[in-house]
């Protein structure tokens, strides 16, 4: 929901706000990106928000062969949140290549692209593939989804696996930058933050859904066929806020802020924790404008607030 | 599509916690095929509980009186609790956040009264919500439709009058026979399948799985054509979250998952898995 409208024409009103920021050498218009698996390819929200209006689209997890997913039911609305276990249901990265991304390319956006497999030789395959790829800013590289029996969620059991797989897929995307999607799932996030940083990563996106569960007490069954799913929505923000604060304390490469981000003012606590940039998730289900609107909102904050670069909130916790 | 936020026409209480919603918004109207379905938000803001919005069948499209033009969708609605309860709530003045229409329609070709003789709905319970402007449109291609309504009691069969209004033929059960045939819906479209299934017919199903499953078995052992309506839980509805998604088998036999907002809520009922309910 947009933020409310400042007074205008305040003593204090500045005209231009540089709303930009970096992430390794690359320039996104502002720092509201979407975040995988809830914007799909991007193109599936096209005609309701203005895609042109976003810093990135985080597609949907892409693997080398397209993955099928898992049996229904997978989703299930919970109190102030869902659980999602949707299983890496995806087209596949020539499927993408050749059908989504150059409709997307038409927009004046940044296309990152989540890259998930099943184990080591299907993440590096699929990054080989895409990093020769024109059209695509950056590689998100999902190690801690928690939706799939095998891979991606194996390499977020200890800080050792997790420097390896970033390790070995930095070197497999020479042109890319290389971020690394960190799963709350752990003890101390500091270690994998630490541990991913160390093995070359470009930038951390924190974090992905907790492992959260939901039982029909007429059935007693699972609500999801899958067992477990991954909790989102505004359930999760305030202990994906301190991750992201602990991480961005932790390392010196740039920190994107996600989880249950639905306002502006949800996005501002992020960027004032450490997040060089946020991503927008659960939210765009059930308003599909929330990242436009959170993209418009920080730049009216900026301007009643007298700041003239968005990236002077970076980090601006008092303490 | 459109994502709009609308006035509450009118809202008439059909007993048993059904509730049928007159919603303004010409453009949305105008854009509505028979099958196809909103998504509303049930709370007032867009950040409130229950945060994801629900989907609802288009029950029908009403009109201005003076022009006849789209006015707006009426939406059948049963207070089963939680954010069915908030909209049972709303008062005529109010204002909902609705998308929509969405979803793949019904197939009704042109010509289709050519090619066979009825047209069979079959509609359980709240599943009534999806067949009105079928019936319609099946009234248009000079086809004979025939309703079979079923519920548990009779409560359950609301909206009958719009239906026997269309002055088509109507074959009502419930669970006790305190109204109409006493069973599930399916005997007497067991019946009716038995007796003209050679004449050429096509079977439209919408209600509770077991139902639907019920017809699809029925309209394979006739040979008959048969398309069901389905419902799973949603998310975005636009086809990026995957969460709706249900079993189903591709040409070749094989398992895929089918997203049961684009590639349905209409779908053959031979694509679909039936031993794996999406709810």
């Amino acid at each position: 929901m947009a933020a409310k409208k400042p007074p205008q024409g305040g003593r204090n009103q500045i005209k231009s706000v540089k709303t930009s920021v970096e992430i390794s050498g690359v320039q996104f218009k502002n720092p509201v990106l979407t975040a995988s698996g809830t914007f799909g390819y991007g193109l599936e929200f096209a005609h309701l928000v203005d895609l042109s209006s976003l810093g990135g689209i985080v597609v949907k997890g892409i693997s080398m062969k397209p993955i099928k997913g898992n049996p229904p039911p997978r989703i299930y609305e919970t109190a102030s949140g869902m659980l999602n276990a949707i299983g890496w249901q995806n087209i596949g990265a020539v499927e993408f290549i050749t059908r989504k991304l150059p409709a997307l390319r038409k927009y004046d956006t940044r296309v990152v692209v989540n890259i998930v497999g099943f184990d080591l030789e299907e993440y590096l395959e699929v990054t080989r593939f895409l990093n020769d790829c024109p059209g695509i800013s950056a590689l998100e590289l999902n190690i801690s989804c928690p939706n799939v029996k095998k891979g991606g969620f194996h390499f977020n059991k200890n800080p050792r696996d997790a420097f390896e797989v970033t390790d070995k897929t930095r070197k497999a995307s020479p042109r890319l930058p290389l971020w690394v999607k960190l799963s709350p799932n752990v003890t101390d996030i500091r270690e994998f933050a630490r541990a991913c940083a160390d093995a070359g990563a470009d930038a951390l996106s924190v974090v992905n859904t907790f492992v959260g569960m939901a039982i029909d007490t007429e059935k007693r069954r699972s609500r999801l066929r899958f067992g477990t799913g991954g909790l989102s929505g505004p359930a999760i923000k305030p202990i994906a806020l301190r991750m992201v604060w602990e991480a961005a304390r932790e390392v010196k490469i740039p920190v994107i802020g996600v989880g249950g981000i639905a306002t502006t003012s949800d996005a501002l606590e992020f960027l004032i924790a450490g997040a060089r940039a946020v991503q927008v998730g659960t939210a765009s289900f059930y308003n599909p404008a929330a990242s436009q609107d959170i993209a418009e909102g920080l730049e009216r904050y900026c301007r009643s607030h007298s700041i003239a670069d968005v990236n002077e909130l970076v980090g601006s916790l008092k303490t | 599509m459109l994502d709009k936020r609308i006035k509450v026409k009118k809202i008439q209480d059909l007993g048993a916690g059904n509730h049928l919603l007159r919603l303004a918004s010409p453009k949305q109207a105008g854009l509505t095929r028979p099958g196809q379905f909103l998504m509303l938000k049930c709370a007032q803001g867009i950040n409130d509980p229950p945060l994801l919005r629900r989907p609802y069948s288009i029950f029908d499209i009403w009109r201005q009186p003076k022009t006849g033009h789209p006015a707006g969708m009426d939406i059948l609605v049963k207070n089963v609790g939680g954010g069915s309860a908030r909209l049972a709530g709303l008062k005529p003045g109010d204002a909902v956040q609705v998308l929509g229409p969405l979803g793949r329609p019904f197939e009704v070709p042109v010509g289709l009264g050519n090619r066979i003789r009825f047209a069979c709905l079959v509609g359980g319970g709240v599943g009534i919500a999806a067949l009105l402007l079928l019936a319609r449109k099946l009234l248009e291609q000079n086809t004979h439709p025939v309703l079979f309504y079923g519920g548990r009691v009779p409560d359950d069969l609301v909206l009958r009058e719009p239906f026997e209004r269309l002055g088509i033929e109507t074959h009502y059960t419930t669970e006790d026979g305190s109204m109409g045939e006493r069973g599930q819906v399916t005997l007497p479209l067991e019946g009716f399948l038995s007796r003209y299934a050679r004449a050429g017919l096509r079977v439209y199903a919408c209600g509770p799985w077991g139902m639907m499953k019920a017809a699809h078995n029925l309209a394979v052992r006739h040979e008959v054509p048969c398309e069901v309506s389905l419902e799973a839980r949603m998310g975005c509805a636009l086809g990026a979250c995957l969460g709706c998604t249900i079993r189903a088998w591709d040409e070749k036999g094989e398992e895929q998952f089918l997203r049961v907002c684009q590639e349905g809520p209409v779908m053959s009922s031979r694509t679909v898995d039936w031993e794996t309910p999406p709810i």
